[in-house]
């Protein structure tokens, strides 16, 4: 099984895992900031996903015939539009309306929009996957890693899309906002934020950054109904390994590493086992949260002494609380 | 005839896995998107132990069920301190684990699985058509269904729904959650691995495919759509999710692979309007389908809500203004000094990072007395109580019960050891009557292990008897007794104080721990507070108040210590302490 363990190989696998791990990373971003803010365990994100891929390629090869890159932008943008919807008149009623209870009636309802969802799909193009080819695709290779030039503008708009919005929170009113809301809803609401539109908000921007993870996978392998399933499930797994409320650089950075362990480990697993270290790797990390004094009054705040808070210990803080 | 005898034998299977995840995450809360998995676990060592290895069905089953069982406890054990967000993500994280060591074993068959396991015999007779199954798979739902039922419906279900509503107040009331968890996680798991044998034999396959992801949510959907905590809604349920398929090939003559498709775009859909219109399910809670269609209507309570209302107590309320003076506070003090201490606490010290919460504190409680702890917001006196009933740890210091070590033990068995809280936000169980909620605090019910539940004979039956009795009896000690049946959220804030006494009473500890007792209530009747508070010193037992009003602490307390700053800066008698100008400035900011 060690035969396999040159430099030639190591090389190959890093650079594969970099590509894969940049869309977890930016996934993990997307859904980070979706759960960090408005705490909705959005499932839903795998059909958004899936949606802008299948939008993309619509509107280039099918009916409209658009040109190639706009018509992409546009697929990505009109399944952000879904994103947004879905936050606007789905979940904010039905948050509105279970309260203590709103997390797992969010989950049951985002979990129901995600399977019917990816069967519309199915039904309305086809249960098969379907080829989805780019202009000026091109394979090209540096040493002895070989790789195409899709994958590197994967890379490249995976950085240049979190740079954006690490900028976006860091500098923008809007930023401070997000921020705000994330650690307080009720106070950024009585320091006059609309905290209603920075969700929407954060719905728009992580259902994008998703769409063109999507996009990218499209373009690479090709699109089917269930393509957003495992991805978004990688995003889930990252968003939490790095903490939801974490800065997007740490979530890509951690999509990254998630990417290039997942493609490693096929060096000395055989490949059938490779996703299941992934999810090991999770498994591992939950216990151990578990296990490490996360204490109770941690995770319930009114446990906490009057007195003032005590300095937020916990490594990933809890979330949508 | 054949198909329609698949489906019978699909809807069994359906409700048994439905009846049991509705144990799971309609009564005790705690999602899990892992079900099938366990699933698989049942079917893939059913099916291998057969297949491959020729053992009989029932032998091959019963180590599956025992399989899933052991999984199930270990996937558990972590379960217990996270949040419902993580706990999600761990069961899709553990089924994605399972199914992907099926997936990579060989000797399982790899992504193809095991096909062709048809050499099933149970007891002599070859179960080889689809008819066959409908009996082992009624008798499995019968026995799941009733094993369900006796857990859910019962005292052990009811601090499941406890834990389910508030897992911290069923840790204060001497739960101990952690076991409830880990046991209720396994029991329903080795069910699971149970229905996986079934549904393997059935289909005379075990794949990756047949307990994927989608199978998980289906079983997943069953539970929502019949209704959390309902267990007929999720015998219902499978029957509609498993005859729509037949519906739509035959009803509306969808040709298999469309059927497919559209079933699942039709679940997927019906569960996001069920959450805006119906998020209870199609049975609620408590809902009996079988006996509504038979017209009973459910009781209606009627009592007085009005302004005028106040409790219906028999114990004796004195009229008028009590404060009592300053000599008979000195007797009061002479009292306390001479009772014997049943709670010692000595250098309790607790800082959260830099924060100093608690900063060597000794405090007595004596037997028979009313201690009081009182000082400005923030001085740390809820903490206290946290510190003393192991919901916090101190860093350093002890805290003696009776003899006993409190401290590294968890709030359960310091509860069960004697000493109980109550809290200043009173945290009740809102959605169960404000009977079952003192009935919770009982101690020691035998019908909260699973062995005398399932032991032949009365002892559950004769212990839910004195259990209802004693609680019936808190409640009109502090006269609520007619609001027995109503639900907890329904009672104004004054009354779910008076009930929230009755639930700590109801412990039976020896040392309570009252946090804001008298704050928010009418004003009409916090004499009747307070009488009661004093009635339960007269029953010999030990109180420790935390309280603003100063008044209230004149009246009950024999002993106050003063808190600043997480430091107990003086004791003595109210008097003695509101006489320091100090003192009174520190509370009053004056």
């Amino acid at each position: 099984m060690f035969a396999r363990f040159d430099a030639e190989t190591v090389a190959q696998l890093t650079a594969n895992g970099l590509f894969a791990g940049s869309a977890y990373g930016l996934l993990g971003v997307g859904f980070a900031l979706i759960l960090g803010v408005t705490g909705r365990f959005h499932f839903a994100y795998s059909f958004t996903y899936t949606f802008a891929a299948y939008m993309a390629y619509t509107l280039t090869f099918r009916g409209l015939e658009l040109p190639f890159w706009p018509a992409a932008l546009l697929g990505i943008l009109v399944a952000t539009a879904l994103g947004v919807f879905i936050e606007r008149f789905i979940y904010r009623s039905l948050v509105r309306r279970a309260g203590a209870t709103a997390l797992l009636a969010v989950f049951v309802a985002a979990l129901g929009i995600g399977i019917a969802g990816q069967n519309i799909i199915a039904l309305l193009w086809s249960q098969q996957s379907q080829p989805y080819f780019g202009p000026g695709k091109k394979a090209w290779a540096l040493w002895k890693v070989r790789f195409e030039n899709f994958a590197v503008w994967q890379v490249v708009s995976a950085v240049v899309l979190v740079a954006i919005l690490v900028a976006l929170l860091r500098f923008t009113g809007l930023g401070r906002a997000i921020k705000a809301t994330r650690v307080n809803p009720e106070l950024a609401t009585i320091i006059g934020i609309n905290a209603n539109l920075i969700y929407l908000v954060c719905f728009g921007i992580g259902t994008f950054l998703a769409g063109v993870a999507a996009f990218w996978q499209g373009l690479r392998f090709a699109i089917e109904p269930a393509m957003g399933q495992r991805p978004v499930i990688f995003a889930f797994v990252v968003a939490f390994l790095a903490g939801t409320a974490r800065s997007p650089v740490r979530v890509f950075l951690t999509g990254v590493i998630v990417g290039v362990v997942e493609q490693l480990a096929s060096i000395w697993l055989s490949v059938r086992w490779t996703e299941t270290t992934v999810f090991v790797i999770l498994v591992g990390y939950l216990v151990s949260l578990s296990v490490r004094g996360r204490r109770l009054s941690e995770l319930l705040p009114f446990l906490r002494p009057a007195a003032g808070d005590p300095p937020a210990a916990p490594t990933t803080p809890a979330v949508g609380s | 005839m054949e198909v329609w005898f698949n489906y019978g034998a699909q809807i069994l299977i359906y409700a048994i896995l439905a009846v049991s995840l509705n144990l799971l995450l309609g009564y005790a809360g705690q999602v899990s998107v892992a079900h099938a998995a366990f699933g698989a676990v049942g079917g893939y060592s059913m099916g291998y132990l057969v297949q491959l290895r020729h053992w009989n069905f029932i032998p091959a089953m019963l180590v599956g069920i025992l399989i899933a069982f052991i999984v199930g406890m270990i996937v558990a054990l972590p379960a217990l301190k996270l949040s419902v967000e993580y706990l999600i993500l761990l069961t899709l994280a553990v089924s994605s684990v399972i199914l992907g060591i099926l997936v990579a074993s060989k000797s399982l068959g790899g992504t193809y699985g095991l096909i062709s396991i048809n050499n099933i015999d149970l007891f002599g007779y070859h179960l080889g058509h689809k008819r066959d199954w409908l009996v082992p798979t009624s008798i499995g739902l019968a026995i799941i269904f009733a094993i369900c039922w006796r857990i859910g419906e019962s005292p052990y279900g009811r601090v499941l729904k406890g834990i389910r509503e508030d897992g911290l107040v069923a840790q204060a009331l001497g739960k101990n959650v952690f076991a409830y968890k880990v046991s209720v996680f396994a029991i329903t798991s080795a069910m699971a691995g149970f229905a996986g044998a079934l549904y393997s034999g059935l289909l005379g396959l075990a794949t990756p495919g047949v307990y994927g992801f989608n199978f998980s949510l289906t079983v997943f959907a069953v539970v929502i759509f019949g209704g959390m905590a309902n267990l007929w809604g999720s015998v219902y349920g499978a029957v509609i999710i498993v005859l729509l398929d037949p519906f739509l090939q035959r009803v509306l003559k969808m040709k298999a692979e469309r059927a497919f498709v559209v079933q699942l775009i039709v679940y997927g859909i019906a569960l996001t309007i069920l959450m805006k219109v119906r998020p209870q399910g199609l049975f609620p809670e408590g809902s009996r389908p079988i006996r509504r269609l038979r017209g009973r209507a459910p009781g209606v309570v009627r009592v007085e809500m009005g302004e005028d209302w106040v409790p219906d107590t028999k114990v004796s309320i004195k009229e008028g203004d009590h404060e009592p003076t300053h000599s008979e506070q000195g007797v009061r003090e002479d009292r306390w000094q001479h009772a014997p201490v049943v709670l010692q606490a000595r250098g309790i010290s607790k800082s959260f990072g830099g924060i100093v919460a608690a900063e060597n504190l000794d405090i007595d409680l004596r037997k028979g007395t009313i201690t009081a702890l009182v000082g400005p917001n923030g001085a740390g006196k809820t903490t206290v109580f946290n510190l003393l009933t192991g919901f916090i740890r101190p860093d350093s210091g002890s805290v003696v019960l009776n003899g006993q070590e409190l401290v590294g033990r968890t709030p359960d068995a310091v509860a069960r050891l004697g000493l109980v809280r109550t809290f200043q936000d009173v945290r009740l169980i809102q959605r169960v009557s404000c009977l079952s909620n003192v009935m919770l605090a009982v101690q020691e019910q035998p019908g909260e292990h699973l062995v005398p539940l399932f032991t032949p004979g009365s002892i559950a039956a004769r212990g839910e008897e004195e259990t209802r009795e004693k609680a019936m009896g808190w409640l009109r000690f502090v006269g609520m007794a007619d609001f027995a049946d109503l639900p907890a959220g329904a009672l104004s804030y004054g009354q779910s104080k008076l009930l929230s006494l009755a639930r700590v009473l109801a412990t039976e500890a020896d040392v309570l721990l009252l946090d804001e007792p008298a704050s928010g209530i009418d004003t009409k009747w916090v004499d009747t507070m307070l009488d009661l508070i004093e009635a339960v010193r007269e029953q010999g037992r030990t109180v420790c108040i935390v309280e603003h009003n100063l008044h209230v602490v004149g009246r009950l307390a024999d002993h106050t210590y003063f808190m600043e700053l997480g430091r107990i800066t003086a004791q003595g008698t109210i008097d003695e302490l509101t006489s320091s100008e100090r003192l009174a400035e520190a509370y009053f900011g004056t």
